[in-house]
């Protein structure tokens, strides 16, 4: 155990070597091994890492290793974006990484194999609370980052159809209601992950948001955004007016700057068709048609337009009244969400298995988090296992209590 | 306190005597001596019961028990001719060593001997197979002949489709009868009954809860009518409207919509529009209407067939998988 903190300590994290525990095909990989890690000695513990950082070379000889994020894609790319508690972690361990897993490989693949002159296909990671949805579709979104895509990436939705503070009658349409501090956020966040896209698009058309405020055709997509940020009153309109454009403007022009694939990913998606907890001033249940911001994204939810992919993930940790064993998509998404969101490709996302569980282990060791001495031997891991049931949030917070 | 028998000669001599009380003193002494020589029972209990005669006044002699019949019961004996009618339990009679009762101080339970439990239960010593076989053969006089065509339980629910059930009650109360009695079941098959599809769902809906689906079997129970004729008479009665009135078809039943249909429908539902709504966008139609023709393929049959199983059926991991393999082979990934 000391051996391997020096070793860790003395080479640099980013220049880890790898080597495969398991055998999947073994001569192959075995031989690409030998020759990458010719210069370093086997260091058997440091297994569970692997230094190929870009997502778009993550094959399934990685599974079960942690790749590093990062920082400045970190902070870019998701700047509300990782679940809180991963959050709390890259504070603590002052790196964030990811393990790669089938359910996010698997997508990576179908996004590279799709055809984009074609409508979006919608993916839905749906799996049993704590198993890595949100994780899984973190790892995806930062390969489309690499590969340079547009990203409108909404962490929650669920956070849009609850405990919002001020809900504001919409100016443009009679019947609708504005969550002004929501979606004033999200433009805050898209604008800060989607910095290099904002000046090469432009809008298609006028927008008017009061008699003297109206943004003309032709103007790039920041100041549109701006217009949103500084004035709270339009924000959801301008969200609905943005989401509108990227829609029209995605995969549309091959040549020339306006090219780029959009990336749609919503986490808790069922929250767009459930209910809401909020209340209308007449004191009757709000629903979920009736806020701007669910409804423009419902939009984009549909396959009318072309040039990138929709990926989605379900939640029931978030969603209001959903009992907590629910978790297949006809459950969490009710009737209307199924029809609105078919035909979709479920991709399921279970519990660690064993290769994984290891990996998670060792991590944790090499990062110092198990301070028990008892959870250092095979006794203690044995416990691990029967107490969380390789379920990564349970082995994460029991972990933090050691 | 064992019980004994009171000897008849030393008790009309006592009762002349009880006034005397010298001579009774006398005769009374007298008796202590006869039965302490007699009994050969413990001087305890000999000085109990002579202290509690001395004290009454009157006493019957105490008559030892002869052994218990069980001791001279043969293995093969008639058993019928032991207990014939509903007795209450005898331990002397029957020859099984049952314990029953709760175990005091980690004990055992109490023996038969003098045991209330055992004769508070209801028993059915008098109702054992050899007891019943003769009340057959009793009974086989009164009765005919089971017909030789009916030699299977398949037979008789194809020609007697409908089963008809009611409870007959014994009492010996203040009144003799119950008023339980009067129910009436009938249940019957869907699958006998000559309904096609529109009357089988009709029916279905018009009898709610009383279809239970997974037997096909419809329950009509009635008790309304004080008697049980008139009870039975209802239900058939009922039957009869039930089946005439799903085979008509009311005007209004032209509004039925997808919400009240039974099962799931791929035709005409959302699903079917999304799907072709998708296929349209990858690949325009062409001059010609070949919307049969887009449907009509191998791959969009799976599609349909995988979303009947997912929402008739239910939702499972398994029926998911199917789902997501058609979704795939549909576009092509």
């Amino acid at each position: 155990m000391n051996l391997h903190k020096l070793s860790s300590r003395l080479c640099p994290t980013a220049t880890q070597k790898f080597r495969h525990l398991h055998i999947p095909s073994s001569g192959q990989q075995l031989e690409a091994v030998a020759l990458e890690t010719a210069s370093a000695e086997p260091n058997p513990l440091s297994v569970f890492r692997t230094s190929e950082q870009d997502p778009t070379y993550h094959s399934e000889g990685h599974t079960g290793q942690y790749y590093m994020l990062p920082p400045a894609h970190i902070q870019k790319l998701f700047p509300y974006g990782l679940p809180p508690r991963f959050q709390l972690q890259i504070k603590t361990f002052n790196e964030g990484c990811v393990m790669v897993r089938p359910p996010a490989l698997e997508l990576i693949s179908y996004l590279k194999r799709a055809d984009y002159s074609k409508p979006p296909l919608r993916y839905v990671l749906h799996g049993d609370i704590g198993t890595g949805k949100t994780m899984s579709l973190c790892h995806v979104l930062h390969y489309c980052y690499t590969q340079g895509w547009l990203i409108v990436h909404i962490p929650d939705a669920h956070l849009w159809i609850k405990n919002c503070k001020e809900l504001l009658p919409s100016s443009s349409r009679p019947s609708r209601f504005d969550q002004p501090i929501q979606a004033s956020q999200w433009l805050k966040n898209f604008k800060i992950t989607n910095e290099r896209f904002l000046s090469k698009l432009k809008t298609t058309q006028r927008y008017v948001w009061t008699k003297r405020e109206s943004t003309k055709k032709g103007q790039p997509l920041g100041e549109l955004i701006d217009q949103g940020v500084n004035r709270m009153k339009s924000s959801s309109d301008v969200v609905g007016a943005v989401l509108r454009e990227l829609r029209l403007q995605a995969g549309g022009t091959t040549e020339g700057e306006g090219a780029f694939k959009l990336t749609v990913a919503v986490d808790g998606v069922n929250a767009l068709w459930g209910k809401t907890s909020l209340k209308k001033e007449d004191r009757t249940m709000c629903e979920p048609e009736e806020l701007t911001l669910i409804h423009n994204l419902r939009k984009m939810m549909k396959n009318n337009w072309s040039g990138g992919a929709i990926l989605t993930a379900l939640s029931q940790t978030g969603s209001v009244f959903k009992p907590r064993s629910a978790y297949l998509p006809n459950e969490l998404l009710g009737e209307e969400g199924f029809d609105s969101m078919e035909p979709f490709v479920p991709v399921s996302v279970s519990n660690y298995n064993e290769k994984e569980f290891e990996s998670c282990y060792l991590y944790y060791l090499d990062r110092s988090w198990l301070q028990h001495p008892h959870s250092r031997s095979e006794e203690g891991k044995k416990e691990l296992i029967f107490l969380c049931n390789k379920n990564p949030s349970i082995l994460e917070r029991l972990c933090a209590a050691l | 306190m064992a019980a004994y028998i009171t000897h008849p000669a030393l008790s009309s001599l006592c009762k002349i005597n009880c006034n005397i009380n010298a001579i009774y003193s006398l005769i009374s002494f007298s008796r202590r001596i006869s039965i302490s020589s007699v009994l050969s029972t413990s001087a305890v209990t000999t000085e109990s019961e002579a202290a509690g005669q001395g004290v009454r006044g009157q006493r019957r002699s105490k008559r030892q028990a002869g052994e218990p019949r069980t001791e001279r019961m043969t293995v093969d004996q008639d058993w019928t001719a032991v207990y014939p009618t509903a007795a209450s339990f005898k331990p002397s009679t029957v020859p099984l060593p049952v314990r029953m009762g709760y175990p005091v101080k980690r004990g055992v339970p109490p023996a038969k001997k003098g045991n209330l439990e055992l004769i508070k239960i209801p028993n059915f010593l008098h109702l054992t197979p050899v007891a019943i076989k003769k009340h057959c053969e009793a009974l086989k006089q009164f009765c005919t002949e089971w017909p030789s065509a009916l030699d299977s339980d398949e037979k008789c629910m194809k020609h007697f489709p409908i089963q008809v059930q009611s409870k007959e009650f014994v009492s010996a109360g203040l009144s003799l009868k119950n008023p339980d009695a009067r129910i009436v079941t009938l249940k019957v098959k869907l699958s006998s009954l000559n309904l096609d599809d529109h009357a089988r769902k009709k029916m279905i809906k018009l009898g709610e809860e009383r279809y239970c689906k997974d037997t096909d079997t419809l329950t009509i129970t009635t008790d309304s009518c004080p008697l049980r004729q008139q009870n039975y008479d209802y239900a058939m009665y009922l039957l009869t409207v039930l089946y005439h009135e799903s085979w008509k078809t009311e005007a209004w039943e032209q509004e039925k919509t997808r919400a009240d249909m039974e099962e799931y429908e791929w035709e005409d539902s959302p699903s079917q529009k999304n799907v072709l709504d998708t296929l349209l966008r990858m690949r325009p139609l062409g001059a010609k209407d070949e919307v049969e023709e887009l449907l009509g393929q191998p791959a969009v049959q799976e599609y349909r067939d995988t979303m009947l199983r997912l929402k008739n059926e239910g939702e499972t991991e398994e029926n998911l998988h199917k789902y997501k393999e058609a979704v795939k082979k549909l576009f092509n990934i």
